[in-house]
């Protein structure tokens, strides 16, 4: 493996030589700097990844360190060391984006624990950064074809469902948690959507910077400005003041909107905070997991909206009102599954409170054998489901955890298909319990794990190499069944394959009245 | 006489807009929600060309695709599959084609015309 390279900066000579002694041992280079000035010049010539810099140190202190190396590469994950009482600095720190903080004394498991998070943000980032790119362009362009629809709608029918359209544009924006502007090219606000009027008030008319800036002129490097005289997006920060005279740094996206020919006639422009995206990066972990299953299903919904679109277009074409409506009827129900999908993730990565129900047990694990039987068929593997029928109720939240059950079960399969010493694999998912719990296993005979894998198992992102998904499967998997007031033990071994088991309590952790039925030992024979 | 297209998806959508697509373009189009329902249109009739989508709640399709072609009378129909799955290239290997969703419909049109002519 690569050994990485970590960058320290700290002014105190001790520190240095301790913390470089305990990275080396963790398998890192490091270059060490002793004041922020030299630390400058290093990350400048190597481009470490991972900087831990002290907070206090003369001259450049930590926060002046953290924000320029933040403006030079803001994918460089900065690690403060802090000692007590810095609140202050430290929450500085944070808005500044630095990824965590030590605290003095400095102790290796700590600094380990702190570096483990520094690389599941990395991998995350990375992964959420596959993910958006590949869905952005699709959604992009799908939103230029919405955006032609909405010209064939003006000009071969006019009217009602031009008006249709435009509203609907209009409730996307007002829905965004972002500020939304419209500005012409002597850069007045022509249009806001309901946040932005919200926070700055009924500004429309009014110029740009005197309402977002507070200012008499225009800023230096205005985006917007750009986005007219290039006719390409632009992508930026910067800082807004609320009327409050509050200061945002926000990210500032910029889209030219032409109604006929090539000069844009208008600039869309959105204001995103940094503290919500931070938020949302805190999250990133839990947004992986949608990853995999969403980006199958949005592209379902996607076809489904051409579909809708192609109808309206070719009805109009036919002149055939009732397929004109059907289309109308379709590309409705679709944008609306895809505002859904979207809320799931917003409502998934905001660790949503279970919404637990009375579930039957043998149900619930038929629905989370389905998931994997098409994937075992394909690739001839036994499966067996042994569950008992009177298995009883139990009070989860059934979707939540039947994702995470699936997860558990493509791990089987997946340790299966790694398995190359033989043709012939089996899996076998059986459900017994008792009146307080219901306990799940998951057995394959796969390639099994070593100590060291069933270790790293546990921490976020665990996969090996060849296999496909997310990674974050049974990260996820072990989380929700924690949130149900469960748990996972895994026994393995390698060549003999594993067996997860997994118990979750009937009453799921707070809720008192669930049925409780006896469940009958179902691991012979059933 | 048109060319008969069956066309196999679970999402209603997505079979209005197939299609709908193939009768635009003077094809006769049938159409069915998952394998089994497709199996039971190929009793009665033998399409031209299959369209098939992969993930379906009952015969998926790979499942759809084994029965099928094990009939001497069906195993010659050209399949397109037609599949928002990640690697669908790898589902049917004797596909005559895949197209991936979402598709753009040209080259849909462009990929029977291929197949079928029409």
């Amino acid at each position: 493996m690569n050994r990485q390279t970590i960058l320290l900066v700290d002014d105190e000579e001790d520190i240095r030589l301790v913390l470089s002694v305990a990275l080396n041992d963790m398998g890192y280079d490091v270059l060490a700097a002793e004041n922020g000035e030299e630390g400058l010049r290093l990350f400048r010539e190597k481009h470490p990844p991972i900087v831990i810099t002290d907070i206090k140190m003369p001259d450049i202190d930590g926060v002046d360190l953290l924000r320029m190396i933040k403006e030079e590469d803001p994918d460089t994950e900065v690690v403060m060391i802090t000692g007590h009482g810095d609140m202050d600095v430290a929450i500085q720190s944070f808005q500044q984006e630095a990824t965590d903080f030590i605290t003095k004394p400095i102790n290796v498991e700590n600094l380990e624990a702190s570096l483990q998070r520094v690389h599941e943000r990395i991998l995350a980032r990375e992964k959420l950064r596959e993910y958006t790119q590949s869905l952005e362009s699709m959604v992009y362009r799908k939103s230029e074809e919405l955006a032609g629809l909405e010209k064939i709608l003006e000009t071969e029918n006019g009217g009602p469902l031009a008006g249709d359209v435009v509203r609907r544009f209009q409730r996307l924006f007002d829905d965004l948690p972002c500020h939304v502007v419209v500005m012409d090219e002597e850069l007045v606000l022509t249009a806001v959507n309901r946040k932005f009027r919200r926070d700055f008030g009924d500004r429309e008319g009014e110029l740009c910077y005197h309402v977002l800036k507070n200012m008499e002129s225009p800023c230096t490097d205005c985006a917007v400005q750009a986005t007219f005289s290039t006719g390409g997006s632009q992508e930026g920060g910067g800082e807004i003041t609320t009327p409050d005279g509050e200061a945002h740094q926000v990210l500032v996206w910029t889209s030219p909107v032409r109604t006929s020919g090539q000069t844009p006639t208008h600039v869309l422009t959105l204001y995103t905070d940094m503290a919500q995206i931070q938020k949302v990066q805190d999250h990133l972990s839990s947004l992986g997991l949608m990853v995999g299953s969403i980006s199958h299903s949005i592209k379902g919904m996607l076809t489904g909206l051409d579909g809708g679109m192609y109808l309206l277009d070719s009805g109009l074409r036919k002149q055939d009102d009732a397929q004109v409506h059907e289309g109308l009827s379709v590309v409705k129900e679709m944008v609306g599954r895809i505002r859904n999908t979207v809320l799931d993730v917003l409502l998934f990565s905001k660790d949503r409170d279970l919404r637990k129900a009375g579930t039957s047990v043998a149900e619930f694990a038929e629905e989370a054998a389905r998931g994997i039987r098409s994937l075992v068929e394909e690739h001839g593997i036994a499966f067996s489901l042994e569950c008992p029928e009177d298995a009883g109720v139990f009070q989860v939240d059934a979707g939540l955890l039947r994702t995470a059950f699936v997860n558990v079960l493509e791990n089987a399969v997946d340790a299966c298909l790694e398995d190359k010493s033989r043709e012939d694999h089996r899996i076998a998912f059986r459900v017994r319990g008792d009146e307080d719990a219901v306990v799940f296993e998951v057995e394959d005979d796969g390639v099994g794990m070593d100590e060291e894998t069933r270790e790293k198992m546990a921490s976020l992102f665990f996969s090996s190499k060849d296999r496909k998904g997310t990674g974050l499967g049974l990260y996820i998997a072990n989380r929700t069944v924690r949130q149900h007031g469960g748990d996972i033990a895994v026994e393995s071994e390698p060549g003999r394959g594993t067996v997860f088991t997994i118990r979750i309590p009937r009453a799921a952790g707070t809720d008192k009245d669930a049925p409780r039925d006896t469940v009958a030992d179902c691991r012979e024979g059933s | 006489m048109a060319k008969k297209i069956l066309v196999v998806d679970d999402e209603h959508a997505v079979v209005r807009y197939m299609t709908t697509l193939f009768e635009d373009h003077g094809y006769e189009a049938i159409a069915a929600t998952d394998g089994a329902e497709a199996l039971k249109v190929l009793d009665e009739t033998v399409p031209d060309l299959i369209t098939l989508d992969l993930q379906m709640d009952k015969v998926w399709g790979p499942q759809f695709y084994r029965k099928m072609s094990k009939n001497q009378a069906l195993k010659e129909i050209p399949v397109i599959v037609v599949s928002g799955l990640a690697r669908p290239e790898l589902a049917i290997k004797k596909a005559a084609a895949v197209v991936s969703k979402p598709f753009d419909p040209d080259e849909l049109i462009r990929i029977v015309r291929d197949l079928i002519g029409g």
